[in-house]
């Protein structure tokens, strides 16, 4: 139960990071003197939502999910643990050094109303948007691994 | 007055601002997600560092993660406080970022590509 239950909390903490990078990304399109408040704050939470993603899915993944592997790699999708599994704790990674440094590039690179800044922005955002959308379906394939290698 | 002060919003608002922690910590950025690629192989291809990062820190992806994360801090504090030749606009950034993040990818999606067995996915 606990097991399931650090497993959805890092799920939670990745969506809502992925939301509110898109959010992030809406608001810097449309960056004023108005929402630049509202975009400071989305940049830090994004920034805290992943790196809690980051520590409950690695304490997950360093105790819990040596079973899982095993289950995975005795069935007959041995290539979700081998290839996505791989992958995906990987290129977390870049994600999370991502969303550490959006807050700094928010907060710093000033004004956003300026084209070139808020570009580097966006781009940081769809980044961050891209790999994130590849660690939930990578995670999907992960958890269907395991359901076929339990012969479900 | 008012024109001055029109010319001056007008400054602020055009004005590029390298500020030293976008510069140093966007460099570090850079250096740490290629060095992210680079561990990987390191350790995917030699035993002996695989069982090093192992041991390090019980597991190799928690030894792998602080590393990075202690390069990225401290390489991104020294970048900051060190005086660079070039000039670092949020173009220049922009285009490092981005090629960072997609050579890193290539090398771990890369990597793994052998593992990927799409016939077996198929058959199934």
């Amino acid at each position: 139960m606990l097991n399931q239950g650090i497993m959805m909390s890092h799920v939670m903490f990745g969506i809502l990071g992925i939301l509110f990078t898109v959010a992030l990304f809406m608001d810097v399109l449309n960056a004023s003197e108005k929402n630049f408040k509202r975009i400071k704050i989305l940049s830090l939470a994004v920034a805290v939502l992943m790196v809690l993603a980051f520590l409950i899915g690695g304490y997950w993944y360093v105790v819990y999910y040596g079973a899982d592997r095993d289950i995975i790699k005795a069935g007959t999708w041995p290539w979700a643990h081998n290839y996505f599994m791989e992958v995906k704790e990987h290129l977390f990674f870049a994600m999370l050094l991502l969303s550490i440094y959006l807050p700094i590039a928010v907060y710093r690179n000033i004004p956003l109303t300026n084209k070139k800044n808020k570009n580097l922005i966006l781009v940081i955002c769809a980044l961050i948007i891209l790999i994130g959308l590849f660690m939930d379906g990578a995670g999907g394939i992960i958890s269907r691994g395991v359901t076929i290698g339990l012969g479900r | 007055m008012k024109k001055t002060n029109i010319k001056k919003k007008i400054n602020i608002k055009n004005k590029t601002n390298s500020d030293k922690y976008f510069v140093g910590f966007g460099l570090s950025l850079v250096v740490t997600i290629l060095l992210n690629a680079i561990i990987l192989l390191f350790k995917e291809i030699s035993t002996n560092v695989m069982s090093a990062m192992k041991s390090a820190l019980g597991h190799h992806w928690t030894t792998h993660g602080v590393i990075l994360i202690v390069v990225f801090v401290v390489l991104g504090f020294i970048l900051s406080n060190v005086k660079l030749k070039t000039e670092w606009n949020s173009q220049r950034m922009l285009k490092y970022i981005i090629w960072a993040v997609i050579i890193s990818t290539v090398i771990i999606a890369g990597f793994f590509l052998p593992n990927l067995k799409v016939a077996s996915a198929i058959k199934y």
